[in-house]
């Protein structure tokens, strides 16, 4: 019995972690016996149908060609693939065939100047914006997130039955903008990419520039990104603690976690960079004149005398999170769904824990894996516990050498950095330098299929609450 | 603010005393007015940086409500329409819809980069390339994102003009 991980090496080999495979052996693949490996992403153009997969804690790619605009779909086997294939559809026009779900649109709700926008054929535009389906309508504005997505609801009794999302407001088409850019050029509009990631998607696309050009950062580089990322991460779990926390009334404790983010941004500003981290990763490794020890000092300064009164006000709000927006953990692991809301399902997903340097004993952040709203609360204050202490153990050790060989140049490489709403993934191809090929998979995309589950039972009044406490992006989904 | 460093009965209240004692305040003058202006906000394609400042100027950070402004949930209360992001092809419906809910009287303010023209999402097949393009911009707000004191500073401006 041959599994799915062999089955996608036996193809042809074009880069570190990617094998092209025939016709015959995709569907192989999709037909494997025995354990379906977590399917992180999927996605298609004009000439290739991607899955990118986890083997442990590694990335394994596998493509295969796109025939007159069709391919075998991967949702025949990996439920999560369904959001990329209907996005392929949009932007490509390229068809997944014997694909699961109702092919609605992902991304064009008409209102497009073409469709299949990024084809070398695209057709002409569709006309005017096409209503959603469902009993239930949550227009953009209303869902409480801090960017436009729809939501169409079935209701049976108050009571919410099955969901559908659109996400065609908040896609502006970045993918589009980054093509035939040198991945310099591109930096600033990556940094650009969500409000949930100034420092996380930078850093993946980065790392994924560095494995395509052969490149492994130095240690003193790979700390920098690393105390980055650890400080976006306490600022980001506030902001989604504080929206949680207004979603069950809690206003005290929204209260402290605005004054500690605040209090964060100050710091940041105070030492010279931008409150929010912005611009401040480059390809090849962070912006000059960043001075990483006093900002990662400033950072703890601000935050770590906050804890015990957040703690505190944690347990007395608490039982107000409890039940509530549940993630089945069956669930969260056939959907790979990472970052918070994913561990505080019990999935053990860290991307962290891979990486070459990391302080590994900082990261004992544990919890209930109940899977609720208390549980990722739960969590994220734990792992801003854990931030600092990572920051304490980087500040103690920075430039700490690592034995990591670079890998050969292939200009293909794929990166990943766990931000504070999950891992991100980059997967980019270079050509004389410039950017052929990319794709971006931001966590908030794993969240998509499994929202029917977590809100079924409840008034769509509760969606807002609810979304608030997954940490959703609308602008990392839709890009 | 003072920290709260004990546990136990007490804890709850320390923490609402320290909310109390460091709550935000308006620096300078600021003028009287009957009511306060309603702001309406509304992201219509960006990265979500320029919304979220806005939030956290609406959070307990600052001092929004003193310096004679309220965030409001239904464009039926608003006075003033805050527009973050490019404008997508898809939520320009949105946008028409909300500044139509609003009464008479209404302004239109464009806050960030992307909402002014583009920023680095200009027009495409799948945005507007922000309001300067669409309509005579008279009121916006610089910055990429602009800060919760940036944006308070310019809606004071704006409110004084």
């Amino acid at each position: 019995m041959i599994g799915m991980g062999r089955i996608i090496r036996s193809g042809e080999r074009v880069a570190l972690s990617h094998y092209h495979l025939d016709a015959e052996q995709w569907s192989a693949m999709l037909s494997a016996p025995g354990a379906t490996l977590p399917l992180m992403s999927c996605w298609a153009d004009d000439g290739r149908a991607y899955v990118l997969l986890l083997e442990g804690d590694r990335p394994l790619l596998a493509s295969t060609s796109v025939e007159d605009r069709r391919y075998l779909a991967p949702s025949s086997r990996f439920a999560g693939a369904e959001w990329g294939e209907r996005v392929a559809y949009d932007l490509y026009g390229v068809e997944a065939m014997d694909a699961r779900g109702n092919g609605a649109p992902a991304l064009d709700e008409g209102g497009w100047t073409s469709t299949w926008p990024l084809s070398s054929r695209p057709g002409p535009a569709a006309g005017g914006l096409r209503p959603l389906a469902g009993s239930h309508l949550l227009r953009p504005e209303q869902t409480g997130l801090s960017g436009p997505l729809e939501f169409s609801f079935d209701v049976l009794k108050g009571k919410i039955r099955n969901v559908d999302v659109c996400a065609g407001g908040a896609h502006r088409g970045v993918v589009s903008r980054l093509l035939g850019r040198t991945p310099e050029e591109a930096m600033p509009l990556v940094s650009r990419m969500t409000a949930g990631g100034f420092v996380a998607h930078p850093l993946a696309f980065a790392r994924a520039v560095a494995q395509a050009r052969g490149l492994i950062p130095g240690a003193g580089i790979r700390d920098v990104w690393m105390a980055l990322l650890e400080i976006e991460r306490v600022s980001l779990h506030l902001f989604d603690m504080a929206r949680t926390a207004r979603g069950v009334d809690a206003e005290l404790l929204a209260t402290h976690c605005d004054h500690a983010r605040e209090a964060i941004a100050r710091a940041c500003a105070e030492q010279g960079v931008s409150r929010r981290l912005m611009d401040m990763v480059s390809c090849d490794g962070f912006r000059e004149g960043l001075e990483i020890v006093p900002l990662a000092q400033a950072v703890h300064a601000a935050m770590q005398p906050r804890l015990a009164a957040l703690e505190e006000l944690h347990r007395v709000f608490a039982p107000r999170l409890d039940g509530f927006a549940v993630l089945d953990a069956r669930l969260a692991e056939r959907f790979a769904v990472g970052g918070v809301t994913g561990r505080a399902s019990g999935r053990s997903m860290d991307m962290r824990r891979r990486e070459a340097g990391m302080r590994l004993e900082a990261l004992r952040a544990t919890g209930s894996s109940q899977g609720d709203a208390r549980a990722r609360e739960g969590l994220r204050l734990a792992e801003i516990r854990d931030s600092l202490k990572l920051l304490e153990r980087i500040l103690g050790s920075i430039g700490l050498e690592d034995d990591e060989p670079a890998p050969d140049r292939t200009e293909e490489g794929i990166g990943v950095a766990e931000g504070a709403r999950g891992d991100v993934w980059y997967w980019l191809r270079l050509k004389n330098g410039r950017i052929e090929n990319l794709y971006v998979r931001d966590p908030g995309v794993a969240l998509l299929p499994v929202l029917g589950a977590m809100l079924r039972g409840y008034p769509v009044s509760r969606v807002p609450a609810a979304l608030g406490s997954i940490g959703l992006s609308p602008a990392g989904i839709a890009l | 603010m003072k920290i709260v460093s004990r546990t136990g009965p007490l804890s709850l209240l320390h923490a609402f005393m320290d909310a109390t004692r460091s709550r935000a305040v308006v620096d300078g003058a600021v003028a009287r007015r009957e009511r306060p202006i309603g702001l309406y906000v509304l992201e219509t394609g960006g990265c979500e940086g320029c919304f979220m400042e806005i939030e956290s100027l609406n959070g307990s950070a600052f001092a929004l409500e003193q310096a004679g402004f309220v965030c409001v949930s239904d464009p039926a209360d608003a006075d003033w329409l805050l527009l973050t992001g490019a404008v997508t092809r898809v939520c320009a419906e949105m946008v028409d819809r909300v500044w139509r809910a609003m009464p008479p009287g209404r302004s239109l303010i464009a806050v960030g980069a992307c909402a002014v023209d583009g920023g680095p999402f200009p027009a495409g097949y799948a945005t507007l390339g922000g309001l300067q393009a669409l309509t005579p911009m008279r009121r916006s707000i610089a910055g990429c994102p602009p800060s919760p004191e940036d944006i308070l500073r310019a809606l004071q401006e704006l409110a004084q003009a």
